[in-house]
């Protein structure tokens, strides 16, 4: 560890830690343009100025002042120093951010980066998370001494979802970065030369593509970008940042469970961000689960539940929907029960499922159905996984939690629902397709519960359809494929009469005569708690926003 | 993205000879990267400007990205992207130069040329109808004690008059 003398602050920090971040883990910014701790560090915004102390050259021994020339925060680092370089016999490093010339310092590039920015914040994407408005406010001069003509470089399109103006890029290159370190793709370069540089994809000389910004984890482009240059086509003026509130939660696309921050207004989700998490995803998420939450604000939603009469699904109410269930399920046999959780569902969702099964209709045939795996995309620093659920890893653990219980997958389940009278189907995974194999053995069934989010193939072959919730409506937990236990919270809410899962299942379990009353996810997270030995530890409290990993 | 893709109808390759001056030249440098310049200056000598299908080539040639080359290509003000002509002149225009009377050459290329003076983003400005020429300003070629000076492709025209350049313009 290395002792700092940081403007009035004593710190002690670890070796080799740059000066941006020691200031940042003790509350002080350092404004940064250029410098993102995912990615390499040129140096080249300015922006991170600090007058670094040391010995004076020529000056008695032990007299220390401010170095002649400042130091870029981002690249310089600090670490223990042997004993007789000390500075004032104990520290390693006295470095000021915020000393009459650091503040100047600022206030010149501040002004050098807003030359040919222009000043379109009111109708800029950015305004309100924007660092280089944001910085001008508070390290910025008040008036501008510029009366010269502006560069003003085209809007471009960059990909299918990222727009460039470049007029408001300061040239941080964090994106060409990005696409050369983090996604390994490259297709980002500066065109032209000094204050005429320009972001771009490469062109013909008349501005035909020859490849473009499509890989899949271009969005992340727009999140790095520290000014309103790179935006998002599918945010585009859809909305102020600071209308919209903000939950953590986790990316429901696929099994690596990236951490996010949802954000959303009562109507509905309007984007989603990636959050750092050290293990998991860093700073990024790709594409398919930025992009892929657009089915939640769906018209086509289920609102209602449907019962099926006279070989059409018709709308019903929640009472009559359950009394039907209960007619049938009181009918058959237990062993002629299969019950089928969702890879798409929450730990708490399945736990209640798996309870209903094992100890109200006293089966132990449950099943795991879920999105059909997709490609796996592998890049420098990031992987997209193949199985495209975030939670099959606990919903297999919890469903086959109870004594006795038997969890079905592929073709095992499919032969077993075949043969069953009752199947009752929790899915919620968005547009999944049916296979020939699948979709026989759903036909076979006699009298078939779904519970979805949407209407799919699933769901037109159904006897009731239940009206469940997405990622974006509950709180739960959702595992990973490497074992991470992450919370998702509840955003919006569900549409219509739709209800979140486990309250569905819990009040079919009440229907039935089965004694279960939990209020909200954390009690059955407790439960889960309890009784599942993996996730001794696993209550809401303990999650928080970091995560468990099991052990 | 409404925009399509470029569809490199003839892929660009060196001929013979300068395949073998491109062999000879790689071995010169560390990584293949950095031979990026004089490869670029091979391929716009064969292809005369460097077109899509050019950057496409030496980008797998060196093995970077072709947004490496463009980036390069447009930094560089040597290196065309648009046809230029046969001669490609250039006048300098940097103190010396314009101290000398640099403006007198350059009008008068201008009036026997009967072509305006091409600028970065347009080359075709100043190149002549018949594509024999092309007259671009620069700055310092680095001859300011034989200004003012003019460079013909590759050759360097000293302690220039109007009388002069038609000599050397005779000449070519």
């Amino acid at each position: 560890m290395a002792l700092v003398k940081l403007n009035d602050l004593e710190i002690e920090v670890e070796d080799g830690t740059n000066i941006v971040e020691a200031a940042r883990q003790h509350g002080i910014e350092v404004p940064h343009y250029c410098y993102h701790p995912g990615l390499s560090r040129p140096a080249n915004c300015r922006m991170c100025l600090v007058e670094p102390y040391g010995p004076i050259p020529g000056a008695p021994p032990g007299t220390i002042g401010p170095a002649r020339q400042l130091a870029t925060g981002c690249t310089t680092t600090v670490r223990t120093a042997p004993p007789d370089r000390k500075l004032d016999d104990k520290y390693d490093a006295i470095v000021q951010t915020d000393s009459p010339r650091v503040k100047k310092a600022r206030e010149d590039i501040l002004e050098f980066l807003l030359v040919h920015h222009p000043l379109d914040c009111p109708v800029c994407d950015q305004a309100g998370e924007c660092d280089l408005q944001d910085y001008s406010y508070r390290h910025g001069s008040d008036k501008s001494r510029y009366l010269e003509v502006k560069n003003v470089p085209p809007k471009k399109d960059l990909g299918p979802d990222v727009l460039l103006y470049s007029t408001r890029c300061v040239v941080c290159t964090r994106c060409i970065r990005f696409a050369e370190e983090v996604s390994g793709t490259g297709e980002l370069g500066l065109i032209n030369r000094g204050s005429h540089d320009e972001i771009d994809i490469p062109r013909s000389h008349e501005g035909v593509p020859l490849q473009v910004l499509d890989n899949k984890l271009a969005g992340n482009v727009v999140d790095i970008c520290p000014v309103g240059a790179l935006i998002s086509k599918d945010f585009l003026f859809k909305s102020r940042p600071w209308f919209m509130e903000k939950a953590n939660s986790v990316c429901s696309g696929c099994s690596v469970g990236c951490n996010i921050t949802v954000e959303y207004k009562a109507d509905g989700v309007y984007r989603l961000k990636p959050r750092f998490h050290e293990d998991i995803n860093q700073h990024w998420m790709c594409d398919d689960g930025r992009l892929g939450y657009h089915y939640v604000n769906s018209d086509d939603r289920l609102q209602l539940p449907l019962k099926r009469v006279d070989d059409e699904l018709m709308p019903t109410h929640w009472a009559d929907a359950l009394t039907v269930i209960q007619e049938q399920l009181s009918e058959v046999a237990a062993e002629d029960i299969v019950v089928i959780g969702s890879a798409q569902g929450t730990n708490e969702d399945n736990y209640v499922l798996q309870q209903f099964a094992h100890d109200v209709l006293q089966t132990t045939q449950l099943g795991l159905f879920g999105q059909l795996p997709g490609e796996e995309h592998k890049f420098p620093q990031f992987t997209i996984e193949a199985d495209k659920n975030p939670n099959t890893a606990g919903a297999r653990t919890i469903l086959g939690s109870a004594n006795g219980n038997v969890v079905l997958e592929d073709e095992a389940l499919w032969e077993k629902v075949s043969g069953a009278k009752v199947v009752y189907l929790v899915s919620g995974a968005p547009e999944r397709p049916l296979e020939d194999a699948e979709k026989a053995a759903l036909e076979n069934v006699e009298f078939l519960i779904v519970q979805d989010i949407l209407p799919s193939e699933v769901t037109q072959l159904a006897d009731v359809v239940l009206p469940g919730t997405t990622f974006a409506e509950k709180d739960g937990t959702f595992t990973n494929s490497t074992g991470w236990v992450q919370r998702i919270r509840k955003t919006i809410d569900p549409p219509g009469e739709a209800r979140v899962d486990w309250e569905i299942t819990q009040q079919l379990a009440k229907q039935l005569g089965g004694e279960m009353n939990y209020h909200f996810a954390g009690e059955i997270a407790l439960a889960i708690a309890e009784n599942v030995p993996d996730y001794a530890d696993t209550t809401h409290q303990k999650i928080g926003d970091a995560g468990i990993k099991l052990a | 993205m409404s925009e399509e893709l470029i569809q490199i109808e003839t892929p660009f390759a060196f001929n013979a000879e300068n395949q073998r001056e491109f062999d000879e030249l790689i071995g010169r440098y560390p990584i293949k990267e950095a031979a990026m310049l004089p490869t670029l200056h091979l391929a716009q000598r064969q292809a005369g400007y460097i077109t899509p299908a050019v950057m496409k080539y030496v980008a797998e040639l060196l093995e970077v990205t072709v947004m490496k080359v463009k980036d390069v290509v447009t930094f560089y003000p040597m290196f065309f992207e648009e046809p230029v002509g046969e001669y490609v002149i250039r006048v300098c225009h940097t103190l010396p130069c314009a101290l000398r009377d640099c403006k007198v050459v350059l009008d008068h290329l201008k009036a026997k040329l009967d072509t305006d003076i091409a600028s970065e983003t347009n080359l075709a400005k100043g190149t002549t109808a018949d594509g024999k020429f092309t007259l671009m300003k620069v700055e310092c070629l680095a001859s300011c004690d034989v200004a003012p000076v003019i460079m013909v492709n590759d050759d360097l025209y000293k302690n220039l008059t109007p009388e002069k350049v038609d000599e050397v313009l005779d000449n070519l």
